[in-house]
């Protein structure tokens, strides 16, 4: 009994070290993607915060126009002196303008909010449970994180069925959905196309990521899901991002496939069980 | 009257741009594309243009450079929400941008940078205009010069003659 509970002990050690080591990595790899998508972040923000505050310092000067008619209420000395005010200001445009400066700028606030939003939703690492998430919800989430990534370089076309909520860990589905689709944003050369398509199939959901880039070469197509296996100049991979997210899979006891035809693309499918085994049991 | 390129795939950003400019009286052309803005280059002449630096189908770097090979006079300023230096750089040398902005920007700036950008292009149009109004002057001298040089040919020392002080020719009975 002694004999054999002793290396089943030390095995439990070991696999917990090993899940500490899993989880460290995740973390570093995070961060690598955190600081990539910082940059793009930025971007994204700074062109809406843009035209928003310069549309402020414009309303500054239509409303000193219209103070200007307002005031001259009391002072004119007649309809006909308010009038000219009026057409100097060239009062119908600025009416007109006004509404759209405002649609514009509310336009703007509503980005930046949504790519906020889309970074807390995103960075809830220490979210560890298993818990019914809406997975359209998470992809829309991961998209507008890495919009910046993707919009230069690929028109995404989503393909959703209906899905039921899934018992998942989404802040790392989110995670390996966006290494899915950087990785796709990296294959195209110039302008291509992603498509993320969803289904349900039986007990379970498949997420695909499809893309029309350069694909993978057999001679790389066994490799990549290795830890640090990159084809990238340095500083633009890690070669984490497939290995992290085949563990993050496995972890919901789902499938990570790919199928590729060099020069004409590749497909990442996702697949998960609704019900995560383990919280069956419970 | 002076004309604007504004260039940028965000619709938003160009109607800021044009309410910001309207006031200067200056006529504002916007595009959302490279293509149309490189189109647009062949049917107007443009004293400053204006670019973002990431758009889909082209950067403005690169977008700039064809337009400084279309239209060299006209001077390029770069709008860009992309603050890291290697773009900037790029866009210094490889284009030779004018000015570099920056996303969020203060209208004042922005406005101040095209001023100057006009100046400099109206000193270029007028280095140019003084430029062929010296060489046509020169090209009237020299057509004079040859007259001269003819007429002298075919009826030597005619245009030795002497005049008094009131200008009027003297003739001499020597020959
Ligand atoms: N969609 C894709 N199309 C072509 N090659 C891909 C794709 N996704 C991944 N790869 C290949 O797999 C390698 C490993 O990917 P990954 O683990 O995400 O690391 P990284 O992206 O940092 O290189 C990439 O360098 C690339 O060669
Ligand atoms: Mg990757």
């Amino acid at each position: 009994m002694s004999n054999a509970s002793a290396p089943q002990s030390e095995q439990e050690l070991l696999n917990a070290r090993l899940e500490q080591a899993n989880q460290q990595l995740l973390q570093s790899e995070k961060l690598a993607a955190i600081g990539q998508l910082a940059a793009g972040v930025a971007h994204e923000i700074n062109n809406p915060v843009g035209y928003v505050y310069s549309n402020l310092q414009t309303l500054d000067n239509y409303l000193n126009d219209l103070f200007r008619l307002t005031e001259a209420v009391d002072n004119a000395r007649c309809i006909e002196d308010l009038r000219q005010i009026k057409q100097n200001i060239d009062y119908d445009f600025l009416k007109d303008d006004l509404r759209d400066l405002l649609a514009e700028s509310r336009e703007g606030i509503e980005r930046v909010k949504t790519i906020i939003a889309a970074m807390k939703d995103f960075s809830h690492i220490e979210e560890e449970e298993f818990k019914p998430a809406d997975l359209h919800r998470g992809i829309e989430t991961t998209l507008n994180v890495v919009n910046n990534e993707l919009k230069y370089k690929a028109e995404v076309v989503r393909e959703f069925g209906d899905l039921p909520e899934v018992e998942c860990i989404i802040s790392q589905i989110n995670q390996v959905i966006m290494n899915l689709l950087v990785n796709a944003a990296h294959a195209i050369e110039t302008f291509g196309r992603i498509t993320i398509r969803t289904r349900q199939k039986g007990s379970t959901v498949v997420v695909e990521v499809q893309d029309t880039g350069r694909g993978i070469s057999p001679e790389h197509r066994h490799r990549i899901f290795e830890p640090f296996f990159t084809t990238k100049p340095v500083g633009k991979g890690t070669g984490l991002g497939l290995s992290l997210s085949f563990n993050i899979i496995e972890k919901h006891q789902g499938t990570l496939d790919v199928e590729s035809a060099p020069g004409e693309g590749t497909c990442f499918r996702i697949t998960l069980p609704i019900v995560h085994p383990d919280t069956d049991n419970e | 009257m002076i004309k604007i390129q504004l260039v940028d795939d965000e619709r938003n950003i160009l109607s800021a741009l044009r309410r910001l400019l309207k006031p200067e009286g200056w006529e504002v052309h916007t595009y959302d594309n490279v293509e149309e803005a490189l189109g647009s280059l062949k049917d107007h002449e443009y004293a400053v243009i204006i670019s973002d630096f990431r758009m889909p189908t082209a950067d403005g770097v690169t977008y700039l450079q064809f337009a400084k090979q279309r239209q060299p006079d006209a001077v390029r300023l770069v709008l860009s929400a992309y603050g890291d230096r290697e773009s900037m750089i790029k866009a210094i040398n490889q284009a030779e941008v004018h000015r570099y902005l920056s996303k969020p920007w203060e209208d004042h700036e922005v406005i101040s940078a095209i001023r100057s950008a006009i100046d400099l292009y109206q000193l270029k149009k007028e280095n140019q205009r003084l430029r062929r109004e010296n060489e046509r002057q020169k090209d009237m001298i020299r057509a004079r010069e040859e007259e001269l040089l003819r007429l002298e040919t075919e009826n030597p020392g005619i245009t030795r003659v002497q005049r008094d002080t009131d200008g009027s020719v003297l003739l001499s009975d020597d020959d």
